[in-house]
This record gives structure tokens, sequence and C-alpha cells, in this order.
């Protein structure tokens, strides 16, 4: 279909890093006015692709024809020059100038007088202009840090839209929006559509979304994406979320991978960690859980729903405004992390490199850190080196952690031995309660496995889990129950036993759906 | 193309870490054979160019002159180690020399002063400790603004007159001489190092110090106090400086206005070009002596080849930043401000 009136055609592009291959010799075709929708899980090499259009990345082989031109923007202001933009999943915007200076942004250059004077007059009219034809109120003569999170992420998409166009002449923009959706209120993402309807007629855009429905419905073809290849071309008239969705995942669960049969039945047993109305400030709101000993309690949802946060405030890293938590039937206090910790909490964060470990540091300092007050050290404060040399080692051992020793800096060791020296952190512990947030996110097949093992271990001893995680297949796969938040509220708990496991379609089903209410399906309950 | 390659592409894009080029070493001499050989070379180059470098006069002179900067340091190198800065040990030494003179003069409590000393040092860097931490004020910030109160509070303290001091047992705590060449304020400073590399190296304070320097969310999300451990790191640094206030109007007799003015350049100037990095968690305290043995020799052998003042400047300046240059790991920033 890389017909004749291609704009933009991609020919065997791949990309590797390192050793792993992210883009496995893609193809892909782009029309004048045409939206072609970009699907496929979390590293799929939806973004890889992304970056290589806008100049951000250099394809390892392959080629981009631009407009019947050979194109290979060298940074992201080439691809701009192109004629390709983009609206990125984390802002791009700089919170303390007005609206009009983020719009014209790397552009002042044209309305500068005498060298320095910026003829601010003409850029806040051409800035309103910019508004009012994508039909976006917004005053531009604002800060842009006094604006809702949706509405910058709106004067972003304007900016990747009309600035080519309307600034710098280009005849036929690309425009490649990555998840632009993801934070827009429910106005402003009409707004949003039909401004995209309006960009078809004078450009293509590539839509990138997990949204599958705003897919469906906004797009005049869908590629999908796994494990770096383009898979399947579709056309959205002719296909569902269902078939889409199988598309992306393409594989069976696999009971073994997650070691179902370990699951213990903890549905009599006493509850160990207990929520009881954690709010904080609309990220989550009057959320109520309980784990019980021995279980593994997921919570999934969308990305802004909420769940990582409610992790953090479970554990008092940030300690939420209102709610508390008791551990094994004790007091209810506000949670903070240092009591907790010494109740027998553990928490791993999503974020491994900026709050999960210390990598310049060595593989025993970073197994210590949380046990600084009481393991390692005695009540005079002497740091006890020799007792943590010999845990590290220890658990080197136990947890064929494949590192030279215990004084080997961690920056050495792969993500998934990584992840593991964050584990035994908690692990050397008398642990109760263990809180993990993507536990997996970043690391290798086999380490993921062995990680799996780790966590089925842990309950078998008793402890209760809670796995706050965006792999679907992990989610379903480890937990005992299942608890799927959106816009930070409890939308459902289902049980998944070995026997009765849910499958991804009803979760995603119960992510998008548009209720608010908390349903539960048969035989589940209500947690406390 | 199975699963586990994709899988491990992700692995590729998320977790594959920037190889960082200075391996971090946790043995005592990573890093530090630079430093070591740069007192060496300077030694030597000194005894060369002058006759009057390499005498045992000479030797006791820059020992009393060294305690004092190396006092006034080792409370510093901690908070540097954790990624803050403190502007005003220079200060705290004025204001806390000031006071001690102000007290004899009241009361001669002889040795007794040392503790008046660590004790007023103590109260100041807690007050630079406590706006840090419960302020969310950068730590240049607060130490650049006590650092005038300090100043300022000395000068009213002490009218713009050097204030003197008659008690025998003070001054010996510095120009005695237990150990015969050798000033006892040399035996301070030596053993209040070896004091704190070993709190540097085998306590949970010293520790925390290269935790909350190497990654302050990562201490917090695991539960280490760092709020707490950021005012200890601020008081000890108060109370160093207090030590080495002390200890210096012993020696020279007298509290002057410009006591500790050339602390706030060098004590930075040691802590840096002894291999304590500005970006926190990496160095240590024991480094620090290397450092003052760079500066407090440079100040020296300058001084004796005749040098000018404001020469002496310009080359402490360009040897700081070198030493920056050459032994801080830049990868590590993405923006300099």
């Amino acid at each position: 279909m890389s017909g004749a009136d291609a704009i933009l055609t991609v020919e065997g592009v791949s990309k590797s890093f390192g050793a792993s291959l992210a883009l496995d010799s893609v193809d892909l075709s782009i029309d004048r006015h045409q939206v072609v929708g970009l699907v496929g899980e979390n590293g799929a090499g939806k973004s890889t692709l992304l970056n290589i259009l806008s100049g951000i990345l250099q394809p390892d082989t392959g080629t981009i024809t631009l407009n019947g031109r050979p194109a290979a923007p060298a940074n992201y202001a080439a691809a701009n020059a192109l004629g390709l933009s983009r609206v990125f999943q984390e802002q791009a915007l700089i919170p303390n100038i007005k609206v009009y200076e983020n719009l014209l942004l790397s552009h002042e250059g044209r309305y500068i007088s005498y060298g320095q004077v910026m003829r601010s007059g003409e850029m806040i009219a051409i800035a309103r202009e910019l508004m009012r034809e994508a039909g976006v109120e917004i005053d531009v003569t604002r800060r842009t840090s006094d604006l809702s999170f949706s509405a910058r992420q709106l004067v972003e998409i304007v900016r990747a839209c009309l600035v080519p166009v309307r600034i710098l002449g280009i005849e036929h923009p690309v425009i490649l929006l990555d998840e632009p959706t993801a934070s827009l209120e429910r106005a402003d993402e009409e707004v949003f559509f039909r401004l995209m309807a309006r960009m078809r007629q004078i450009g293509s855009l590539v839509f990138v979304s997990h949204r599958l429905s705003e897919v469906l419905a906004s797009c005049d073809v869908i590629h999908v994406l796994k494990d770096g290849r383009s898979v399947k071309t579709l056309d959205p008239a002719e296909t569902d979320e269902r078939r889409l969705h199988s598309f992306m995942v393409g594989r069976e669960r696999d009971a073994d991978y997650y070691h179902e049969e370990e699951q213990q039945d903890a549905a009599e047993r006493p509850a160990v960690f207990e929520l009881r109305d954690l709010s904080h400030g609309g990220l989550y709101d009057g959320v109520t859980l309980a784990v019980r000993e021995g279980e593994v309690l997921g919570i999934g949802g969308l990305l802004e729903s909420g769940k990582s946060e409610l992790g953090k405030g479970a554990a008092g890293v940030i300690s939420p405004e209102r709610g508390e938590v008791r551990i094994g039937g004790g007091a209810w206090e506000a949670p903070a992390i240092r009591r907790l910790i010494h109740q027998g909490l553990g928490y791993i964060p999503a974020e491994r490199h900026a709050e999960g470990m210390i990598t310049a540091f060595p593989v025993s300092w970073n197994l210590s850190l949380a046990s600084g007050a009481d393991l390692f050290s005695n009540r005079f404060g002497v740091w006890r080196s020799a007792a943590e040399t010999r845990t590290t080692t220890n658990f080197i051992a136990r947890l064929g952690i494949r590192a030279r020793g215990p004084a080997v800096p961690c920056w050495t060791l792969s993500g998934g031995n990584q992840q593991k020296v964050v584990l035994a952190r908690w692990l050397c512990r008398n642990l109760r309660v263990l809180v993990l947030d993507n536990p997996t996110r970043g690391i290798d097949a086999g380490a993921k496995e062995e990680i799996y093992g780790l966590i089925r271990r842990l309950t078998a001893e008793g402890v209760a889990i809670i796995l706050i995680t965006d792999e679907l297949l992990e989610l379903i796969g480890l937990s005992n129950r299942i608890v799927i938040m959106k816009h930070g509220r409890v939308a459902a708990i289902m049980p998944a036993p070995p026997a009765a496991k849910p499958s991804e379609q009803e979760l995603i089903a119960l992510m998008l759906s548009a209720s608010g209410g908390q349903e539960t399906r048969g035989g589940g309950e209500v947690a406390a | 193309m199975s699963k586990d390659s994709a899988i491990q592409a992700n692995d590729g894009i998320i977790a594959t870490p920037a190889p960082q080029r200075v391996p971090w070493r946790p043995d005592l001499a990573g890093g530090m054979w630079l430093p070591i050989a740069a007192v060496l070379a300077l030694f030597v180059f000194f005894s060369l160019a002058s006759d009057a470098f390499l005498t045992l006069r000479n030797m006791t002179g820059i020992s009393g002159q060294a305690s004092t900067l190396l006092l006034a340091c080792l409370g510093a190198s901690f908070v540097i180690l954790m990624g803050s800065i403190d502007l005003s040990v220079g200060a705290i030494v004025l204001l806390v020399g000031a006071l001690t003179v102000k007290v004899i003069n009241v009361a001669d409590i002889g040795a007794a002063a040392l503790l008046v000393g660590l004790l007023f040092g103590a109260m100041l860097g807690a007050c630079n400790g406590l706006i840090f931490a419960f302020g969310r004020i950068p730590s240049f910030v607060v130490t650049l603004g006590t650092l005038s109160i300090f100043t300022g509070a000395a000068w009213e303290l002490l009218q713009g007159r050097a204030l003197r001091y008659a008690s025998a047992s003070f001054e010996d705590l510095a120009i005695g001489q237990l150990v015969p060449h050798i000033p006892n304020i040399a035996l301070f400073a030596f053993g209040t190092w070896l004091l704190m590399a070993v709190v540097g190296f085998k306590t949970r304070f010293g520790r925390y110090m290269f935790i909350i320097g190497g990654g302050e969310a990562v201490a917090g999300t695991a539960g280490i106090p760092v709020r707490r451990y950021k005012i200890y790191a601020f008081a000890l640094s108060g109370m160093m400086a207090g030590l080495a206030g002390t200890l210096a109007v012993a020696r020279l007799g007298a509290a002057g206005p410009t006591l500790g003015q050339d602390l706030l350049l060098n004590t930075l100037a040691a802590i840096v070009v002894g291999g304590t990095s500005l970006s926190g968690g990496v160095g240590g305290v024991h480094r620090t002596l290397i450092g003052v043995l760079i500066i407090a020799l440079l100040d020296n052998g300058l001084n004796l080849m005749g040098v000018n003042q404001y020469t002496q400047m310009v080359i402490k300046g360009a040897v700081v930043v070198a030493a920056v240059l050459v032994g801080q790991d830049r990868g590590k920033f993405k923006v300099m401000k």
C-alpha cells in the first residue's frame, strides 16, 4: 500500500540497544491526509520508532523517505525543519514563561528587532491566531504553569500541529502524537479530536495510544507493533478492540511462567496489611483494601489511575493526606515509611535508578540501605561491616545474583540482578508485607521468572504482597485477587484463583469502562 | 524473533545505565594517587625553590597553619559528601573565636574553653541545619545568609578590634608542644582527623552521608531519616568550625576581625582538591587531609618565594578549578547550575 500518494515511507528500519533488538526491520507507509494508528504493548517499539522519525535516535539500518526524498534527521530540530513534529509523552513545555512564548519556542528569531528586542505584540497576535484556528480557548498571555495539566497538553498539541504549517511554512507536515490523550480532560479531548480532524486536511498524523477505542474511531489504518516488528496492518472498519488486542499480545498466558500452581489459598487467612480510606489530593481517593497472609493482591489500572501513587501512600513514602493503615491487626496509624519498615513492611519503587538503588555504590551498601537503624549498626551507631558483608555474600548465593562479590558497584549488574539486590534489601529483614511497584520493569524474561519464583516463595512463608503493575499478564498470573483502579478509585475487585483467572480483555474493559462505580464479580468481595 | 528478545529489547531501553567512566571503588586510596602525587611534587618543588622551606622551623609553622584549616574542613567535608555545601565555616570560626575569648576574659576556664567552643559551634551549625532541612532552602543560600549574620555578629562583639586574652593554660592548648617541634594544635587536628575518618567509614552517620549524597530519593524511599541526618551533618560542621575557632585564637593570642576570612575559599578548595565531589556521594573526610596539605603547602611555599598576595589568589583559584575539572564525574549532571 505504499502508493504514489505516500508522504512518509519507512523501509527496513532496525534499531538495537546493546545486544537487544528494539526494532526489527520495520516497514511503514503514511499517505497524504491519512491518520495512521500505531498500537502495541509497552516495549513493542512504538516509542523507538517515533524517536527515529523525530531524529532523536538514528536507525542502525533502513531508510526513511519523506516527500520523495531520503530523510535522516540528526536531531529533533532537523526533523522539525523537514516537517516532522511531535507531541511527547512527557510534557516539553517550559513552565515559567508565557503560553505564547512556549507556542513559538525556538522560533523567536522571526520576531526579533535590533538583534535582541522581541516584538511580543506580534508574537501574541500570531499565537492567538493559532489558538483560534485550533479551536482552543486558552489565553496565550498566561503563565504556562498556571494552566491545568490538560490545558498544557493542548498547548503542546497545538504547537506540534500548527507551528510547522503556519510558522515554518511546511506544505504537508507529518505530526507524531505519542499518547496525546492520556492526560487530557473530557472536554479537552473533544477539542483535540476536532483539531485532529482539521489537521488531516493539511497534513498526515501518526497516532499512538493505549486507548484502542480512540485509535479505532480516529484512524484510517492501524499498524500493530509487537516485539519490535510490525506484525499486522488493519483496517479499523473491519476490526474491533478484542481482535486488535489479541494481535498486540499474540501469546497465551503461561501458567508455569507465573508459578501458578504455587499460588497460596489465602481466602481464609488473616489480613496482615490493611488500608483504610487512603486519599491524597486527587491522585487517589477513599481507598480501602486489605491483603491477607500469603496473598498477592494485584493492582492494575491505566497510567493515570493513581495506582503507583497509592503504593507510595500505603507504604508511607509520600504520606497521604487522609487515611490510616495497620499491620497485623495493630493500631491504625497514618502511614510513615520508617515506622512501617520497623513493623515489617518493604517497598520497591518502580523507578529503580531514581528511587530504588544507588548504582554507583556497592551491592552490600544497597542491600543494607533500609536496615541501617537496626540490623547493620549497633546501639552506638557503629556500622557492622562484617555482618553486612556476610549477609550480602549470603544473599548473592541464595538469590543467584550474578555479581563478583559484595563490594562490586551495582552499575556493573544487569537490570534483573539489580532488582534482586533491591529485593534482598527487604528479604534480609523480618518481612510481613511487601509493596511492589512494577518489580519486573525493564528486566529480561529469565530474571522475571526468577523474581516471580521469589514472590511465590515469600507468599509460602506467609508474606502479604501488594503487586502494582502495568503488565496485564503479570497481574493476572501472580495475583490472588485483582484490584482495578480508575481515576484514583477502586473500580473493581475480582478473584483470580489459578483455575479461573480473568482474561486480559475483561481487565481492560474494566480499566476503560465509563462507569465510575465499584463492580465485583461472582465470589469477589469488597475488602474490609 | 521471540518474546524473550523483545523483553530484552525493553531491557536495553530502560535498564542499561549510562556507562560511567570512573568506577566507584570503596577502597581507601581509590582516586587518591593524583592528590598525593601533587603533595609530593609541591614539597619537592618548594624545597628546591626556597632555602627557607625545608627547615624545622618552617615545618612547625606549616603544621600550625594547616591545623586550623584541617579542623575547619572536617565537618564541612561531611556536608559536601552529603551533596550540600557549608559556606559559613569561616564565619563560625570567627564568631566562636570571639565568643570564646569573651568567655575566657570573664572567667579563665583554661582548657575547658574547648568545650565552650565545641558547644557554640554545634549550636550555630545546628541553626544552619534546621533552616536548611525544615525550610527546604538550598544549603548554599542558607549558609550564605548565616555567613553574613555570623560575621556581622562577631564584628559587633569585637567592635573592629582584636580582642586579646591572658590565659597561659588556654594558650598552651594550641602552641604548647607535648611532642617536640609539633604544636599541640597539630596533634588536635590530626587526632580529630583520624576520629572523623573512622566516623566516615565505620559508623551509621558516615554511611548515611554517602547515601544521602549518592541518592537522596533512594534514601528516603528506604526509610532513612534524611532530614535528621542533614541537621546532624551541619551541626557537626559547626562543631568542628567551633573547635577550629577556639584553637585558632588560642594559637594567635587574640580574636581579630580578619580571623577565618581566608577559610571560605580554603575549606572548599581543600575538600574539593582532596577529591570529595561537590555533587555528593563521592570522596570522604579521609581525603581532606591531602587537600589541606596541598593548600597549606601552596600558601606557605608561595609566601616564602615572595609571590605577592594577589598572584597567590590567582594560583589558588586556578588549582581549585583544575582539581574539579580533573576529578569530577561531570557525566552525572545534565544541567549545571
